[in-house]
């Protein structure tokens, strides 16, 4: 689904240069669920970000279910409507009611009329459960309510992938569960997922493999079970050590 | 408690308005002792016809011509004339005014009575021109504005660099400068009527400071909007038109609005090139009535009025955009 080799990003400014992201490879599998953590600066959120091509990256390739992001003839606009991507920061559209950032794009991108979409968006408020709010703005929503919005409107694209970029890390410590179930529960219904968190519940509980990044590298991958109880390498020892 | 404090703070607040009342008479009073002084005499009974007058329109005839008839018609009273080829003429003049007779053979260019109406003043139709000159110059200025604040922030250099040069060219420069350039070099190259030079030019000087409040406003959309259109698959320009550009819209309306006042305002210094908006009229009449100071006081109170409205329509939309905040 996507198999990414020999990833290389750099940051320049100022005559400096940052590895973001060094010559990192990794092979994810449909329905597969692999969560990415490491300390802040270690690149996993530039990685992820390369994913849906947000970031350009120096070398390497990127390929999506059969798509090449490195090559130049790929539309990538066409890549993303398979790819769904969740932010920290929500970015909910605040000129938008809740069902029109669910339809807008599915209208927008995918040419679907407007009843159809808003049957779609209908049926995902509800999954996420937030189906009374749908004509409300986001800025009266909870945290947390606009984060399963923002899910809801990355799923309303029919992805085949979705994306999650630190999801609960701006959320007040109570709403983060509600997140969190959501998340879950697509992770049972089977969809391909990439998770940037720094929940280590979550990873021990719902990733098939965890991948651990530091200074733009995998150092170290496995199952759940591998990481949390046996860690091989010193730098993940030390990061666990801090966070658990 | 609560009570006693409110009332408390109204009584204040009412302290100050009296002052305030006070300070605009003493200015009032000030004012009324200067003229005074320089024995000026207000006529503010001139002022009127300018807006609406009685007049009384002329008929004559159009060509030699034999009146076959004359038909009273309650006040009016309608002349049947037969012009020397045949042709056959109606016309209606007031009974009073009526200066033919039945019969009677008629040289081209004889009175024939005349009617008396309603006409347009000169304060009213320069008010108009200056309306529509600002509205038409408005929206030129507001699609160059939005055309250049996007090439502003676009990655292409020439787009960015041509954008650039604009601004700064129209920005650095006086406007009245730039009305004459307007009209004496490029109206003449183009041979452009001076209503087109006057618009043209207002428009082209709106148009930079638009495109720097829009290219602000672009700005000011968190980065996170555009990333989070395009992670749904939306190309850029449909990001633009149906994320970024409506939340910006909402941003810049009240520096717009400044922007548009500003240009009502401008629009007086087309006058230069002998097009008769509000301010050139106000110089008309104050040669023929003499009362210069009633005149300008007045025209003031005209843009006074038309930038009141245009602020209480953005304000109105201002409200009406808030309710997604």
């Amino acid at each position: 689904m996507i198999k990414v080799t020999n990833l290389q990003k750099i940051f320049r400014g100022r005559g400096q240069e940052v590895r973001a992201v060094d010559d990192v490879s990794a092979h994810i599998t449909k329905a597969e669920v692999v969560v990415v953590i490491g300390p802040s600066g270690s690149g996993k959120s530039t990685f992820l970000r390369c994913l849906n091509g947000l970031e350009s990256f120096d070398a390497g390739h990127i390929i999506i279910d059969g798509k090449d992001l490195a090559d130049r003839k790929t539309d990538i606009n066409k890549v993303r409507r398979e790819v769904g991507m969740v932010f920290q920061q929500f970015n909910l559209f605040p000129h938008k009611t809740v069902l029109e950032n669910l339809t807008l794009a599915q209208m927008v991108v995918r040419g679907r009329d407007k009843a159809a979409a808003e049957i779609k968006g209908r049926a995902l408020l509800n999954k996420v459960g937030i189906s009374q709010k749908e004509s409300e703005y986001p800025s009266r929503l909870s945290g947390g309510q606009q984060q399963r919005v923002a899910i809801a409107r990355a799923l309303a694209m029919d992805p085949k992938i979705m994306l999650f970029d630190e999801p609960t890390s701006a959320l007040d410590p109570e709403m983060v569960g509600e997140v969190l179930d959501v998340m879950k529960q697509l992770a049972r219904e089977g969809m391909t997922m990439v998770v940037v968190t720094h929940e280590m519940g979550f990873a021990r509980e719902v990733a098939d493999r965890v991948l651990f990044m530091d200074q733009g590298k995998i150092v170290e991958e496995g199952t759940p079970e591998h990481f949390f109880t046996a860690p091989q390498e010193e730098r993940t020892k030390l990061f666990l050590s801090q966070v658990l | 408690m609560p009570k006693a404090i409110i009332l408390k703070a109204t009584n204040t607040d009412l302290y100050w308005k009296l002052l305030l009342a006070g300070i605009l008479l003493l200015i009032a009073a000030g004012m009324w002792g200067a003229t005074k002084r320089i024995d000026y005499t207000w006529r503010w009974q001139r002022v009127p016809q300018y807006f609406v007058y009685k007049a009384e329109d002329l008929h004559k005839a159009p060509a030699d011509a034999k009146v076959v008839d004359i038909i009273a018609k309650g006040a009016q009273t309608e002349v049947v004339l037969i012009e020397e080829d045949g042709h056959r003429l109606e016309i209606l003049i007031d009974s009073d005014s009526l200066k033919v007779q039945k019969g009677e053979e008629l040289f081209e260019g004889d009175a024939l009575g005349y009617t008396r109406g309603w006409h347009v003043g000169p304060l009213l139709q320069g008010l108009w021109v200056t309306i529509w000159i600002s509205f038409f110059s408005g929206i030129f200025g507001l699609i160059l504005g939005v055309f250049t604040g996007l090439c502003r922030v676009a990655k292409n250099p020439a787009l960015r660099g041509g954008a650039i040069l604009y601004v700064e060219l129209i920005r650095g420069t006086p406007l009245l400068v730039q009305i004459f350039i307007f009209y004496f070099f490029v109206g003449t190259v183009l041979d452009l009527d001076r209503v087109v030079a006057g618009v043209g030019a207002l428009g082209i000087f709106a148009g930079a400071y638009v495109a720097e409040i829009v290219r602000a406003g672009i700005q000011s959309i968190p980065r996170g909007q555009m990333e989070a259109a395009r992670s749904v698959g939306m190309t850029v320009s449909q990001a633009m038109r149906h994320i970024i550009l409506p939340q910006a819209f909402k941003r810049t309306l009240p520096p717009l609005a400044g922007q548009f006042i500003s240009l009502i305002k401008d629009s007086s210094l087309v006058s230069v090139i002998a097009i008769t908006d509000l301010t050139k009229s106000g110089r008309e009449v104050v040669t023929s009535s003499f009362a210069t100071f009633e005149v300008w006081f007045v025209v003031a109170a005209l843009y006074l009025v038309v930038t009141s409205v245009l602020s209480q329509v953005i304000f109105w939309m201002e409200r009406r955009l808030a309710i997604s905040d």
